[in-house]
């Protein structure tokens, strides 16, 4: 069920030397919803997603989850906050030196001391079954899989500790539109089963469509819209229009 | 028309000539400060990493495997490429020793000249750098390509602290698994000598082992160990280092594992004579 705000970014600004990427970035993300980002390829997407989850640090403004400030690491733990989240990479990072299973019991087993061996299978096999994967496929190694695959098991991984949120960092990239739409019915359903805060990064329309409660556009390091899928397809915002259209030039607002 | 002396043209020319060399000079003064501080900036980023590793000790005896694992992967797979070596740097050294020291030297010696000269350098060195090409590249090409396919990052996300659960079993392997390998270095390398002197020279093997003994002394073993021990460490941190700076791509990587190949190398012959200098 949607509630009040979990994360919010205020006045977020972010530079890599002399490339400024977030601006002035404010944005909500409610309880329980599905947010999904849009925007150009390097625009910044990715790098408000790893704000999120406090792999980057802001040079200006605040991220906070649950009404802590995880941007300063002198006021809280980021740790704490990180364990209640769980993130898919663009390119699912599976550890390459692993199989399926150990991808996916190797911070299960790391973080819950007290479960034995049988329980961590137990626990691959059902999070394995939770994406609709055969169990057989623990044994297998990242090399052996398909793009699809792998993006199926990033999120097993990142599901396994059972997060409260979960962030995807481009999800169908680079897959064909029936594998996509695999992926886009394990998003909602880890919205459903799980409950989980989804935050999606994303520009493929197909998907933000499917996916989304809301919508948010990033441009030139700044938020500059909104709304749900209904309200994104009906916008008058000529930045909005030409992103959503696909068109390299800009459209004029609509009447 | 004005027409200008031909004085104060020659003069304003070495002005501006000057003018030139003061900014080219200026320039390069910059252009060294800044290569200065950027250099003296990688030393301190070395310098927090070693401490940060060794801040994160005591976690070894919570995955002790995670060491172990690595310990076999350098130690026992470096193995062949180490046996062969040092077999024929002990053979080089016996062939060596008896032509320079032919005509004024007796044979009695070759025994204590590749002893010497394998304890007290050839093994803990020789053997480093070629761990250094080894082990030091092969580790800055895993962790360049962790990062570059974000692992790294989704260690960091899991509460998998990368330097406890890649860096510190690196690290302990290389103190642990270098010393190790020097000792069967050392002791493939005097049988390297022994074959030669007894085959090739015609030296008898009583000969050979008493020249061995005559000024064998433990303290050179020990510092040959500690050499051992530090290169290790040199050659894992110079790895991870140079992994963790890794620039995008195939050519990020590959220059990453280069620069510690050749960092390693530059660290292992400096620290060398310091502790030379120091220890004798």
């Amino acid at each position: 069920m949607i509630g009040e705000p979990l994360i919010e970014l205020r006045h977020l600004q972010k530079s890599f030397g002399a490339q400024k990427v977030l601006r002035d970035v404010n944005l909500e993300i409610l309880r329980g919803e599905t947010m999904v980002i849009i925007g150009t390829s390097g625009g910044g997407k990715s790098v408000i997603l790893k704000h999120c989850i406090g792999l980057l640090q802001p040079d200006g403004g605040e991220v906070i989850v649950d009404g802590k400030v995880i941007s300063d690491s002198r006021r809280v733990d980021v740790k704490t906050i990180r364990k209640r989240m769980g993130m898919l990479f663009q390119g699912a990072a599976l550890f390459d030196s692993m199989n399926v299973g150990e991808n996916i019991k190797f911070a299960v087993r790391e973080h819950e001391k007290h479960l034995t061996e049988p329980d961590l299978d137990r626990i691959v096999a059902e999070t394995l079954h939770m994406i609709n994967l055969n169990p057989d496929f623990r044994f297998k190694m990242p090399s052996e899989l398909s793009g699809g695959m792998k993006k199926r098991l990033g999120l097993a991984r990142a599901i396994a500790l059972k997060p409260e949120i979960l962030l995807y960092d481009e999800p169908t990239t680079g897959l064909d539109p029936i594998t996509s739409d695999v992926i886009n019915d394990l998003i909602i359903d880890m919205q459903n089963k799980l409950g989980a805060t989804n935050i999606v990064v994303t520009h493929d329309m197909v998907s933000a469509y499917k996916i989304a409660d809301r919508i948010a556009m990033l441009l030139d390091g700044r938020i500059i819209f909104v709304g749900t899928p209904d309200e994104t397809r009906a916008t008058t915002n000529p930045y909005v229009r030409q992103f959503i259209k696909g068109q390299r030039k800009l459209l004029p607002e609509a009447d | 028309m004005t027409v200008s002396e031909p004085g104060k043209a020659s003069e304003s020319a070495w002005v501006h000539f000057l003018d030139a060399l003061g900014g080219a000079f200026l320039r390069l003064l910059f252009l060294l400060g800044e290569a200065v501080a950027s250099k003296i900036a990688k030393i301190g980023d070395v310098v927090i990493l070693v401490l940060q590793i060794a801040r994160r000790a005591p976690y070894f005896f919570r995955n002790p495997s995670l060491t172990l694992e690595q310990i076999i992967r350098i130690g026992v797979t470096s193995l062949p490429l180490i046996l062969v070596i040092s077999f024929f740097i002990g053979a080089v050294a016996a062939l060596q020793a008896e032509y320079q020291f032919r005509g004024f030297v007796p044979s009695n010696y070759l025994g204590t000249a590749v002893c010497k000269l394998v304890i007290i350098e050839s093994g803990p060195v020789l053997t480093a750098l070629v761990l250094a090409g080894r082990v030091g590249s092969a580790i800055a090409a895993q962790i360049g390509t962790m990062k570059e396919k974000e692992e790294l990052d989704a260690m960091t996300v899991l509460d998998l602290d990368p330097l406890r659960y890649l860096a510190l079993p690196r690290l302990l392997s290389g103190l642990v698994a270098f010393p190790l390998l020097v000792i069967i270095a050392d002791f493939l390398s005097l049988v390297g000598g022994w074959i030669i002197t007894t085959l090739v020279l015609n030296v008898t093997t009583a000969t050979y082992v008493s020249g061995l003994r005559f000024l064998f002394q433990g303290y050179d073993v020990m510092i040959s160990l500690v050499k051992a021990m530090v290169f290790g460490g040199i050659v894992v941190i110079m790895g991870y280092y140079h992994g963790l700076s890794a620039g995008p791509g195939a050519k990020g990587v590959g220059q990453s594992s280069m620069k510690s190949v050749v960092s390693s190398c530059m660290l292992i012959l400096i620290v060398d004579f310091l502790i030379v200098y120091i220890a004798y």
